[in-house]
């Protein structure tokens, strides 16, 4: 059943051939009835005719023996009565079973008492005056010619039986009034209606049959081109765009054919345009880091030099070198940054995703950045509910991610401690940065992820980030399928979570860490 | 006094680094193209090989492959793309080390340089067994009966390194510290790809490894010894 559904569900086929076959069965229903009815009043018509001129001169003949023998006694009258039974029940031409019911009428008070031994009854086998309707032998008292009813009855045997009951007053001598009937059976004619209607029946199960498969056929020819289509489209999907449709005729199927290939012929070129674009682009990457990093490496060896015989220089050469090193510094992580950026806008970065413990990484990343470049420490407070978190990712890149966050906080942390704080589930995990400075407000927050956007243009400089940072930190973030929020308000610091799944490019479901510091 | 061949194209770099490695009491020797460097190798072998990845003629890595065919010089790549795919493609090339330009420091050059010159394992017996090879530390040869195979000396380094201490498990970072000589490096692809390296050199059937085996989700470990 269910198969069913879902077969007459999903193709167009089994939709169009089941509604044509119930539509042509409601027609032919409705037509085979109509056939029906008027072949049976016809063959009931013609069989009623027959019937009757055949027992108006059953009846005649009748009367007209019984005239002529009104003389005589009543035996030969009884010999009479007898032939005229013999012969009305005889089989006529067309014929079925003919019965007879001969019974005197009560109500003839005269003559029941004038002939009283003299009752001519006759009731043929099986059969009783009963089954004569009451209203058929009232009227038949009262009038002069033929009447007629049909019938249907239990014979004495138990079988039903469909007859056609036709009567008249009859007067036979020397006993009084009767009442003739002639029961007429029908079995010939529901014989012939059975016939009709079977041939009805199968006429029209062959019609359906036929119309079904017919429907399918033509049908077919339609669904085919669609079906090739869909097959092609779902290529696309997988982006294989060298498959057409074969196009076999110029109706509305060729039309949607040709319309069908020339969307591929526009979409492959779309889609090999703007690969081509990203090729480009990628390579104009991979050139500039190339073109920029050879005399970059360069400078940095020269600087480096001279760096290193700083002491043997005059102070403000020393103080120049010393300015010549750090700046280049910043302008490689500028470089790097720019890079990474325009990786990311041109859809090529990838991720190498490993297994690895956090908190050895966290730990490191601290006390990389805790050192580097601070005139006063600050303290940073590792503050992990586990001692292992092994996941799935890019080390490179969440190591990227969580230098950045630690280096902006400790840019905003005043001097203050910043707190990294651990929680984990079996899907995701979450990292935080918490800072206690001067914290952000809310148009603030809305643009801390924007490029080369600084909090605050007249301080942030101190340590020379790039400004790229937390840009890239996010990018780095969703690469993974992770997402990084932020939270701050003035004067109470700042809090960044980063959530990472645990196995890279799964999705994640919550945010095991909230934004919102329990402390704030 | 050791010989360094730096291959690259721009000038101005390999004059800066001729002077940086001069400083460091290292002979420099100055290629500047690609298809110049089999011809030079040849009639002067350097004792390392510092490989830029662009170059004119021939490309870095088609000139490491050269290479390979005929010397197991070690040789360091150059490579101003960190770009995973460019770094693999060295390493399968026959890259011993790469470094990314700019480098953080001359110093770390130095390092990275002196790491592959070094003259290691002089504290290990001299003659190490796993599988079914047989290792010459000091005359730096590896026999498997009586055939030889030809390693790269980094490639020696990383079986000795395993062999010298059968059933250890090396974790990839291990690897990478007693090998490379990195401190802390998060680069696994240096490990894993001379790890196939190497296996395609010492092993029966490298899809089945017996020498140097996979510890799953941990690193690596020498075989059972066969024999005695």
């Amino acid at each position: 059943m269910n198969r069913f559904t879902f077969s007459f569900r999903s193709s167009l086929a089994a939709k169009v051939i089941v509604s044509t076959v119930l539509l042509s069965f409601g027609v032919i229903w409705l037509a085979g009835s109509a056939l029906y009815s008027q072949l049976s009043s016809g063959v009931k018509q013609v069989n009623l005719e027959t019937s009757l001129a055949e027992a108006r001169s059953s009846f005649f003949n009748a009367q007209y023996k019984f005239l002529l023998v009104q003389d005589k006694s009543v035996n030969a009258i009884k010999k009479e009565v007898n032939a005229v039974v013999t012969t009305a029940t005889e089989i006529g031409v067309n014929q079925g079973r003919k019965e007879i019911i001969l019974a005197r009428l009560k109500d003839d008070l005269a003559n029941q008492q004038k002939y009283a031994p003299n009752v001519f009854d006759v009731v043929s086998e099986g059969l009783s005056i009963d089954i004569v309707p009451k209203t058929l032998r009232e009227v038949l008292r009262s009038a002069d010619d033929v009447q007629y009813e049909y019938v249907s009855f239990e014979a004495t045997s138990g079988i039903v039986r469909e007859s056609l009951i036709i009567g008249r007053k009859i007067v036979i001598p020397k006993s009084g009034s009767y009442e003739m009937y002639l029961i007429y059976s029908l079995t010939n004619q529901r014989t012939t209606l059975d016939l009709i209607a079977n041939a009805l029946l199968f006429t029209g199960i062959i019609l359906i049959l036929l119309i079904g498969v017919i429907t399918w056929l033509v049908v077919r020819q339609v669904v085919r081109p669609v079906r090739e289509a869909a097959r092609i489209a779902e290529q696309f999907t997988k982006g294989d765009f060298s498959q057409r449709l074969e196009i076999e005729s110029s109706d509305e199927i060729g039309k949607l054919s040709l319309a069908f290939n020339e969307m591929a012929v526009s979409l492959e070129s779309q889609i090999s345009r703007l690969e081509n674009l990203s090729r480009v682009q990628q390579r104009f990457v991979s050139d500039v880091s190339h073109e920029l990093r050879t005399p970059l490496t360069t400078l940095r060896m020269a600087s480096e030099v001279i760096y290193s015989q700083r002491t043997s220089f005059d102070p403000t050469i020393a103080r120049s070198a010393e300015l010549l090193s750090a700046q280049l510094d910043r302008f490689e992580q500028l470089l790097e940054d720019l890079l990474e950026v325009s990786r990311f806008d041109a859809q090529v970065a990838v991720l190498d995703p490993v297994d690895f413990d956090l908190i050895p990484l966290i730990e490191r990343c601290i006390s990389d950045v805790g050192t580097t470049g601070h005139d006063h420490p600050i303290q940073i407070i590792l503050d992990p509910e586990v001692e292992h978190v092994v996941i799935n990712a890019d080390i490179r890149r969440v190591e990227r991610i969580m230098r950045n966050l630690l280096s902006n906080a400790l840019d905003h942390a005043g001097d203050k401690p910043v707190k990294v704080s651990i929680v984990e589930t079996t899907s995701e995990v979450g990292i935080g940065v918490r800072d206690y400075g001067s914290g952000m407000d809310n148009a603030s927050l809305t643009r801390v992820f924007d490029r080369f956007w600084r909090a605050d243009p007249s301080r942030s400089r101190i340590r020379g980030g790039t400004g790229l940072g937390l840009s890239i930190a996010l990018e780095d973030a969703r690469l993974h399928n992770g997402e990084l929020d932020a939270w701050g308000r003035p004067g109470d610091g700042a809090h960044f979570v980063l959530t990472l799944p645990r196995v890279a490019g799964e999705q994640i479901s919550g945010r095991p860490l909230k934004v919102e510091p329990s402390d704030a | 006094m050791t010989l360094v061949m730096v291959v690259d194209d721009d000038q101005d770099l390999a004059e800066m680094l001729s002077i940086v490695l001069n400083g460091a009491g290292i002979d420099v020797d100055l290629v500047s193209r690609g298809d110049e460097v089999m011809d030079i190798l040849r009639n002067n072998p350097p004792d390392l090989v510092l490989l830029d990845v662009m170059l004119p003629g021939i490309d870095g890595i088609e000139v490491c492959r050269l290479i390979r065919q005929e010397s197991m010089v070690p040789i360091v790549m150059l490579s101003a793309k960190g770009e995973s795919q460019d770094v693999v493609r060295g390493l399968e090339a026959g890259a011993d080390d790469y470094m990314v330009k700019p480098f953080r420091h001359p110093s770390e050059l130095i390092a990275r340089i002196r790491t592959r010159l070094r003259r290691t394992n002089s504290d290990v017996t001299a003659l190490l067994r796993i599988g079914d090879l047989s290792i010459d530390v000091t005359g730096h040869e590896v026999l498997r009966g009586e055939t030889k195979i030809a390693l790269t000396r980094l490639e020696f380094d990383l079986l000795v390194a395993l062999a010298k201490e059968p059933g250890r498990v090396f974790t990839r970072e291990a690897l990478l510290g007693e090998v490379w000589g990195y401190r802390h490096s998060t680069d696994t692809r240096l490990v894993n790809v001379h790890v196939q390296r190497l296996r395609s050199k010492i092993e029966h059937d490298a899809e089945k490894p017996e020498i140097v085996m996979t510890v799953r989700g941990v690193g690596y470990k020498a075989g059972v010894t066969v024999g005695s």
